[in-house]
């Protein structure tokens, strides 16, 4: 299988292509200059001839653009780059496409203010911060698009990255934490899984490790993508020893 | 009551503007430079400061949001440009409303969020839109979901009304008769009843109502006092 990886030399993607790089041909984009053994194009996906070119040939998309704080950037890559992609996949015949975005894509404040065990499959509220509103509007799109085409979307959430490492004591993680090496390892796991075994074609997956805070709930990406991480940062969630 | 209408260029603004202005005081925008007698500000809607300027003393701002069609038509990427309009620049416009103190935002998005549902269906507000990827149908659907998040964080008060075909009554009497035909100046009277009518949140369906009319409009019909005179079929 040929994937092609959007915002591969940004914070997540050169984790997703050390991941990946042992069983699948790579073209590895990005906006900036990328140094890697594979294939690579610097490319703007707020550009559709771009993004389109970068798709040829290819047979599926991940996409770990992204870009947070400036308002005219934050819609191009999010919000107008998930329009391309899906373009871009639309016309490639594609049959599947992995989109990424912070758990706020979907659960926002107007959840996590109040809820507990939050899963995916809520509508999206978003909130009117600039970062979950361009990623919300872009998993919008990608939503459409799976009504109107053949092609399914797998929506990869998450928040906070760590080493596998990382086990400083008793200083607690964030509830929606995964090591680096599981997250990548959740991007296989979409590549390989059956369609059909999908209950929709645009499922939306939450991807932290097995915490036991219960905010969220990582419990549907285990059951259907078969996630087992092996990181749960177990010193950071237990006070330091007296 | 200060009222600020986007894309004056439009038909709809500019009539808007004449019948609003009996009771209201209107200052309006457009991307491009056009020619008016009220108070007019060209601007692209960006996140700068001249949002916020265009936006200070308003009390209600009609977003119609529609793009010149030689600016659509000459953009290298039409279906970009769209996206980006009806989402970024709908953004700044709501998030400068709601610093500057704005009350109430209005946004003209369209009936052709159900383009693929049956004629006789009996589609009301509370289904669930399923736009095509036509990026203007797209973008009013992204324009929507920009719109319900700051009503939902109570920043604004938002309406939004979903139009159908707009069409002067002329268009009408020379073509066959669309059955979500919305005349021009039973839309006008439409905004006037939003802009006096504000809502939390509120969709509402406007279309010309006569026999064999596709939309229901009952909602508009009770919360803005929406009477359309205009009958096609007559």
């Amino acid at each position: 299988m040929k994937v092609l990886i959007l915002g591969g030399n940004g914070y997540l993607g050169p984790h997703v292509v050390k991941a990946l790089e042992p069983y699948y041909t790579l073209r590895v984009t990005d906006i900036n200059d990328i140094d890697t053994k594979h294939e690579s194009m610097q490319i703007d996906v707020s550009n559709l001839d771009q993004v389109l070119h970068a798709s040829e040939g290819m047979d599926t998309i991940i996409n770990c653009s992204v870009l947070r704080h400036d308002r005219q950037l934050a819609f191009d890559v999010s919000t107008r780059g998930s329009y391309n992609a899906m373009r871009a996949a639309v016309e490639q015949g594609m049959d599947r496409l992995i989109n990424t975005g912070p758990h706020f894509t979907i659960q926002g404040d107007d959840y996590t203010t109040y809820d507990y065990e939050i899963n995916p499959d809520v509508p999206p509220h978003t909130s009117t911060g600039l970062y979950p509103l361009t990623k919300g509007l872009g998993q919008e799109i990608c939503k459409v698009f799976t009504e109107h085409y053949d092609i399914h979307v797998l929506c990869y959430l998450f928040l906070s990255f760590q080493e596998h490492d990382n086990q400083a004591d008793g200083s607690d993680v964030n509830p929606f934490t995964v090591s680096w090496r599981d997250a990548a390892e959740a991007f296989r796991l979409g590549l390989e899984i059956d369609l059909n075994e999908l209950p929709s074609k645009c499922e939306i997956f939450n991807i932290f490790a097995d915490l036991p805070h219960q905010q969220f709930s990582n419990a549907k990406t285990k059951r259907i993508l078969g996630f087992n991480p092996q990181d749960n940062f177990e010193q950071r969630w237990h006070k330091k020893s007296q | 009551m200060n009222v600020l209408i986007t894309s004056a260029a439009s038909e709809l603004s500019k009539r808007l503007a004449i019948a609003a202005s009996d009771s209201h005081t209107i200052r309006l925008t457009e991307l491009q430079p056009i020619e008016t007698d009220f108070d007019f500000t060209q601007g692209d809607l960006g996140h700068d400061e001249s949002t916020n300027e265009l936006v200070k003393g308003i009390d209600t701002i009609v977003h119609i949001a529609e793009i010149p069609t030689h600016i659509l038509t000459s953009a290298d990427q039409p279906e970009n440009l769209q996206i980006d309009f009806q989402t970024r620049c709908t953004y700044n416009l709501l998030m400068a409303g709601s610093e500057e103190g704005v009350k109430q935002f209005i946004y003209a998005s369209t009936l052709r969020l159900f383009d693929n549902h049956d004629e006789d269906w009996t589609v009301k507000e509370n289904w669930r839109p399923r736009p095509t990827t036509d990026s203007y149908v797209l973008s009013k659907h992204l324009g929507e979901f920009t719109c319900r998040e700051f009503s939902r964080e109570g920043k604004i008060k938002v309406s939004i009304l979903r139009l159908g075909t707009l069409k002067t009554s002329e268009e009408v009497k020379k073509g066959e008769i669309d059955t979500m035909c919305l005349e021009l100046n039973d839309a006008v009277s439409a905004f006037q009843g939003a802009i006096d009518a504000p809502s939390k949140w509120g969709i509402f369906h406007i279309q010309s109502e006569f026999s064999g009319s596709r939309f229901d409009i009952g909602n508009a019909k009770s919360h803005l006092n929406y009477e359309p005179k205009f009958d096609p079929t007559v």
